[in-house]
Order: C-alpha cells, then sequence, then structure tokens
C-alpha cells in the first residue's frame, strides 16, 4: 500500500495546485476517497486510473469548479506484494480509513470486483459512495445481495462501466445478428466469474432462437480439454462461447486452434489479456472474439482532447478504463458543485443522492444510473484478435481489433 | 463424424492423456514399492520437469510456435531435451530424498509422507514467485503433420509421444528385470531386510528409485509441454493426483499395472468428457477407484512383492 508519505504527497501536490490558482484560503476542503491496485500485477492500469482521477480534480480545481471548495484526494492501494494483485483484505482495511476519515464525501474505485465485494458493506455502513470504474461483477449492485452488499438499504456502489449481465447477452446478439450463427457451445471455468456470464450469455442465445448444443464446465486446473472440443467438433457447432479467465482460457484456445480451427470462438473481457497473447500466443488465439463492459473510448474522437491532454501531462497513452475512471471523477465533481450550489453542506447523504440523481455529460456521453447504481448506459464493444505484427505481440491494444458496439438486447 | 470416428478420435485422446499419466503412475510407484512412501511431491517435480524442458528449448533459441525443425535437428534437440530434463529431475527427486526423506528413514509413521506433501508446496511456490502465475507459451518445434484415420485425425505430435512414452516405459521394464540393480530393486521390494542381510546396498537402491521415478516425471513434463504447448506452475496437481489414482488402480508398486493404470485412466476421461460431461470427468475417475479398491483392494493387478509386514 502507499506509505504514509506518498499519501501525503498525493494530496499535497493537488493542495499546491488548488492554492496556486486561487485567492480564497478559506475554501473548505471536499476529500476524495481513491482505492487502486497500485501494487502487483495491474500497477500499470492502476497508474493510469490514478493519473486520469488526479488530472480531473486538479482541473476543476483551478476551474474553480465548486465555488468555496476545494478538492483533495485520500489516494490508497488495495494491492499487496503478497497477494501479487489486489488483495481483498487490504481493500477492506482502505475502505474503513476512507470511511473514518470525515472529510471523505465520496470515492473512486476500486478497479477489481473481489476488492468491491470486500468494501462495500463497509462504505454501505459509513454511508460513503464510490463509483466504480472497471468493476463489473453484477451482484455487488443486484438488490438480491443488499443485504449483503449494501446493508445499510442505499446503493453506493456505481459504475462509469456496464456489468457482466449485459456482457453475456449483447455478445450473443452479436453472433446471432452480426455472424450469423445459428448452433452453439457453452462452456465455462467453474469461477463465479466464468458461470455467471455464461448463463447470461446461453439465456440470451436461446431467446435469440440460436440452439444451444450443450454447455460443460471446465476444471480450470486440468490440462486436456481435447475430449470436450472433440464432442464440439462432432456436433458441427458453428460457434464457440467461452465465460471465463485466462486460467483456462489459454489451454481453451490452444486445444481449440487444433480440433475447431474453423468454429467461431468467443468470450467476455476475462479473455481480453496480455496473459492469453502471451500463454496461448499466435496463431491459436486469432479470431477469437471478446468484449468488455464499457464503450471504446481511445479511439473515439470524442476522446482526443482528453488523450491529447493526457499524453502530454503523464507521457503514456491512456486504456479504455482510463477514461472511465475520469468519467466518474466528473460526476463526483458534478455532483458536489449540485449540492454545494443547493446551499446545503457537502455531506456523504447528500453527495449520494446527488450521484444517484446524476445526468452528466463525459468523455462516454451522459452518464446517469438505474435504482441500483448500474450505468444506465448499458455498452458491451466487441473486439477481435487480429495478428499485428508491427506491434509487440503482447500489447492488448494492438492485437485486439475493436469491432463495433454489441447489439443492445 | 459417425459414432465410430468420434470413438476413435476419443480413444487417440485418451491414450495421449494416458501416456503421460502412466510415465507419472511410475514414479510413484517405484518409490512405494520400495519405501511405501506415497510421495506427493513427486506431483511439482513433473511441474518443475516442464519448466526445465521450457528452459533447455529455449537455450536451443526456440519459443512460441515460430521454429519448425525437422529430420535430424528435430532428433538431436528432442534427444538433448529428454536428457537434460530428466537428469535435471532425476537430480531434483535425488536431492529431496537426500535432504528431506533420508533423515526421516527411521521414524515411524505418517511423517514421511507429510514431508513430501511440504515439498511439494514448496516447489509450486518457488516456480510461482520467481517464474510466475500466468502461463508460459512452450516451444512447439515439430512439424504439423495430420493422418486421416477413417473420420479421426492423428497428428505426428501424438504418434511421437506414444512412441517415446513406450520407449521409456520399455527401457524402464528392462531396467528392473534384467540389470543388476534393477533386481536389488525388486528384491529391496520384497523385503529390505532380507535383501540388505544378502548384501543388497538399501540406500543405493532408494537412491535410485527417486533417481528413475523423478527422470520419468521430468520427461513427463517435456511431453505435457510438447503436447499442450504451455506450461504453468499450476499443471502438477491434476495430473499427478489422476497419475497417483492410476497407479493405484493398476496396483501400487506394480510397475506394469502403472502402465495400464494410466492409460485406463486417460481412456476413462476422453470417453467421459464424450458422453457425459467433462463437469463429471473427477467423480467419474474417482468413483472408479472406489469401486475397484472396495472389490480388488490390492488393484486390478495386484502387487507383485507380497507385503513386506
Amino acid at each position: 500500500m502507499l506509505t504514509r508519505r506518498q499519501t501525503f504527497f498525493a494530496t499535497t501536490a493537488l493542495a499546491a495546485f488548488g492554492a496556486a490558482g486561487t485567492a480564497y484560503a478559506a475554501d473548505k476542503v471536499i476529500k476524495i476517497g481513491v482505492d487502486l491496485s497500485l501494487t502487483g500485477a495491474d500497477s500499470q492500469g492502476a497508474n493510469r486510473v490514478k493519473n486520469a482521477i488526479v488530472m480531473a480534480f486538479n482541473e476543476a480545481n483551478e476551474a474553480h469548479a465548486v465555488p468555496g471548495h476545494r478538492f483533495e484526494l485520500l489516494v490508497t492501494d488495495d494491492g499487496t506484494a503478497t497477494a501479487g494483485q489486489y488483495d481483498p483484505a487490504q481493500a477492506a482495511t482502505n475502505a474503513r480509513k476512507m470511511v473514518a476519515d470525515r472529510e471523505v464525501v465520496a470515492a473512486i474505485g476500486p478497479q477489481m470486483s473481489g476488492a468491491g465485494k470486500a468494501m462495500t458493506p463497509i462504505l454501505s455502513q459509513g454511508g460513503l459512495a464510490t463509483i466504480t470504474p472497471s468493476s463489473t461483477n453484477p451482484d455487488i449492485s443486484d438488490p438480491k445481495f443488499a443485504e449483503q452488499y449494501r446493508p445499510a438499504g442505499k446503493p453506493i456502489y456505481f459504475r462509469t462501466v456496464t456489468t457482466d449481465a449485459y456482457q453475456g447477452p449483447n455478445m450473443a446478439n452479436f453472433l446471432a445478428e452480426k455472424l450469423k450463427v445459428k448452433t452453439v457451445y457453452v462452456l465455462d471455468d467453474s469461477g463465479a466469474f466464468g458461470v455467471g456470464v455464461a448463463d447470461s450469455f446461453q439465456k440470451q442465445a436461446e431467446a435469440k432462437g440460436m440452439k444451444v448444443l450443450g454447455r460443460d464446465r471446465l476444471d480450470p486446473k486440468a490440462a486436456d480439454y481435447t475430449a470436450i472440443l472433440t464432442k464440439i467438433k462432432s456436433l458441427n457447432a458453428d460457434a464457440l462461447y467461452y465465460g471465463g479467465v485466462t486460467l483456462a482460457g489459454v489451454k481453451l484456445a490452444k486445444q481449440a486452434y487444433d480440433i475447431i480451427p474453423n468454429v467461431i470462438k468467443s468470450g467476455p473481457d476475462g479473455m481480453r489479456s496480455s496473459d492469453l497473447l502471451s500463454g496461448a500466443g499466435f496463431p491459436a488465439v486469432e479470431g477469437w472474439y471478446t468484449s468488455i463492459a464499457a464503450p471504446h473510448l481511445t479511439e473515439d474522437t470524442k476522446a482526443a482532447k482528453f488523450i491529447e491532454a493526457f499524453k502530454q501531462r503523464f507521457n503514456d497513452s491512456p486504456d479504455d478504463y482510463t477514461i472511465t475512471a475520469y468519467d466518474a471523477a466528473l460526476v463526483i465533481i458534478d455532483a458536489v458543485k449540485r449540492v454545494a450550489a443547493a446551499g446545503k453542506p457537502v455531506t456523504r447523504a447528500d453527495i449520494r443522492d446527488a450521484i444517484q440523481t446524476a445526468k452528466v455529460s463525459t468523455i462516454q456521453g451522459t452518464v446517469s444510473f438505474d435504482a441500483n447504481g448500474d450505468l444506465a448506459d448499458r455498452t458491451v464493444s466487441v473486439f477481435q484478435i487480429k495478428k499485428d505484427t508491427s506491434k509487440p505481440l503482447t500489447d492488448i491494444d494492438a492485437q485486439y481489433k475493436y469491432l463495433e458496439v454489441a447489439p443492445q438486447s | 463424424m459417425t459414432t465410430f470416428d468420434l470413438l476413435l478420435q476419443q480413444t487417440i485422446n485418451g491414450l495421449s492423456l494416458g501416456a503421460m499419466y502412466a510415465l507419472l503412475a511410475l514414479g510413484f510407484t517405484l518409490v512405494y514399492g520400495i519405501l511405501e512412501l506415497i510421495n506427493f511431491s513427486h506431483f511439482n517435480v513433473f511441474m518443475v520437469g516442464s519448466f526445465v524442458a521450457l528452459f533447455v528449448l529455449q537455450a536451443f533459441g526456440l519459443s512460441g510456435q515460430e521454429v519448425i525443425l525437422t529430420g535430424l535437428p528435430l532428433f538431436g534437440v528432442l534427444l538433448v531435451a529428454f536428457i537434460g530434463t530428466m537428469l535435471f529431475s532425476g537430480a531434483l527427486g535425488l536431492a529431496i530424498e537426500r535432504l528431506c526423506l533420508r533423515p526421516l528413514r527411521n521414524v515411524k509413521g505418517p511423517a514421511a509422507m507429510i514431508t513430501t506433501i511440504g515439498v511439494s508446496y514448496i516447489l509450486f511456490n518457488v516456480i510461482l514467485l520467481t517464474i510466475g502465475a500466468d502461463s508460459k507459451n512452450f516451444p512447439n518445434p515439430l512439424p504439423v503433420i495430420r493422418w486421416k484415420l477413417a473420420g479421426a485425425t492423428l497428428d505426428f505430435r501424438v504418434v511421437l509421444i506414444w512412441a517415446i512414452a513406450l520407449l521409456l516405459m520399455a527401457a524402464l521394464y528392462i531396467f528392473v528385470q534384467r540389470s543388476r540393480i534393477g533386481k536389488a530393486m525388486r528384491a529391496t521390494a520384497q523385503d529390505a531386510e532380507a535383501a540388505r542381510m544378502m548384501g543388497v546396498e538399501v540406500d543405493k537402491v532408494i537412491v535410485m528409485a527417486f533417481f528413475l521415478g523423478s527422470a520419468l516425471a521430468g520427461a513427463g513434463g517435456l511431453i505435457f509441454g510438447l503436447y499442450y504447448n504451455f506450461t504453468s506452475f499450476i499443471i502438477g496437481f491434476t495430473a499427478g493426483l489422476r497419475a497417483f489414482t492410476a497407479a493405484v488402480l493398476g496396483g501400487i508398486g506394480n510397475v506394469p499395472g502403472a502402465m495400464v493404470g494410466g492409460v485406463l485412466i486417460g481412456l476413462i476421461e476422453a470417453m467421459g468428457g464424450q458422453f457425459i460431461a467433462t463437469a463429471w470427468t473427477d467423480v467419474i475417475i474417482f468413483s472408479i477407484l472406489v469401486l475397484v479398491l472396495v472389490f480388488k483392494p490390492a488393484g486390478l493387478f495386484g502387487r507383485i512383492a507380497p507385503s513386506k509386514s
């Protein structure tokens, strides 16, 4: 996690920006908690997200977006060296830290659904709303699990991406409408994410009139999937949908290339990973269709200005979830602005309500939320792996070509 | 595909799996036959073997699927890779025996077996922490040649794997049956005390059992890499457990039993995936194991050597 000194720098850097452009020394401090996976496997993306958030609040301070108020950040890190990636226990600790700081009125993060599940009970009890730029597990915001993830009642987990409840079905629409798939075989990797997204895919596939030839489950620790792939071959399936992440996905991609080379292969964002590109490699991964639970923005003209500014400032290219993080910051700034403009003190409860009713123009378009905090816009983007030898073969952005927005359910 | 083609294809799939399980099962059986010790570190000696093989092939400048070799270069590379991997894995087995098991030789109870579980986890974590959690792309220098066999496809790679596995198993069998130390191994398996009285150096026999078993696990690791084109720190557990089941199925301590048991488990896995569901593989395999043990506690072929007690 960030040392106290790093946290201090993160806060003071913003404070300095604020002070430089202002004459109002008595500005009221609005603290925003930030939780990201800055240590471990996801650090690269996490740092981009952090930079986007810092950029958004600096811009707001410079422009005096909320008169009489100044934003500061409380940055925490849920990644640990022992976990090598996000650590739910650390995420819970960070949530407690944010809740304990009375000046924190809203938060951004986490990036990972596993961290989100650990944080939400604490944030809910503390009445602190957060906006995640990238976690897609639908359970966290599902009213069915309200007792678990929002024990205090009101939704506090908002998202600037959609959920896996749309990732699966929209991919089914894409296969049916765009690729004219008639028969499909569905596999999952036995994990919560994989089973859920495969279930929702299968349901929509049937609704679209596709024939689901069968459904089976892979043991991600086993190595051999030739038996099931031979079965799929014998059934003459048009397409294969695999709900899951790369642990089983790498082996599946390899063996599928040998046994069912001509079958259309598809999966969720768990298969949009450099691990797949390095583990299975070309030519096995060529042609796989994968989705993300967000609009594809980095090649969008709407984002050009932001991307230019980001590059200039951080000497780094943003990815799609960097932009959804910037959008999350815009939503919070807007909420604070509206509460302050109404002449009310800026409290957690008022900010939560303001986020709930948000209608904010952001880079991805107008952001608003449904009654559970999920993004009203349910855009799922489809990519296809196409070898680009001019770029590193494990570079996600280079090897996954953006195709289009998947048809909505 | 007709039902016949399908059966044929799944038999081919099952035999390839079975060859790998058989090689691994031999390691369990060799050590058990002599020490009556279930060596759980064997799981991850196999896994480490696959990484050693990966590094050997990379040392030849092979990576990913780009470089294809044929003829003499292929033969040479494979020969060096097999010898290197087997020597290293064998040495790893020796180190485990010398450092962790020999000091416990005269300790009664499950201490030695628990130690092997510990060693297994150490190997697992060392690879995880030094090499990383992501799957590694394994070089595939074999040319893609496919034969049509009725409606089924037979891969050159598969035939090669069968040939190598058969060769290694035959060599082991002859070694155990004919060589001096092989005879000493069988004598020790029958009765260590009597063998020692007859002048057999039991320590040497034990060392040999660990070396041979671990070397075969290393060969299994290399075959695994060539067949699946990937390796990862996690591959030892499922393969190891199924191979151990194969050894028990054939009659643990029984060398030909381990080979047959391995092939049987491979076939069951393939046919189960076709006719029931892949999700049920473990249920099927272990149900068969339970049934065999209930009705034939010594396994299908029984132990050749009578019990020591």
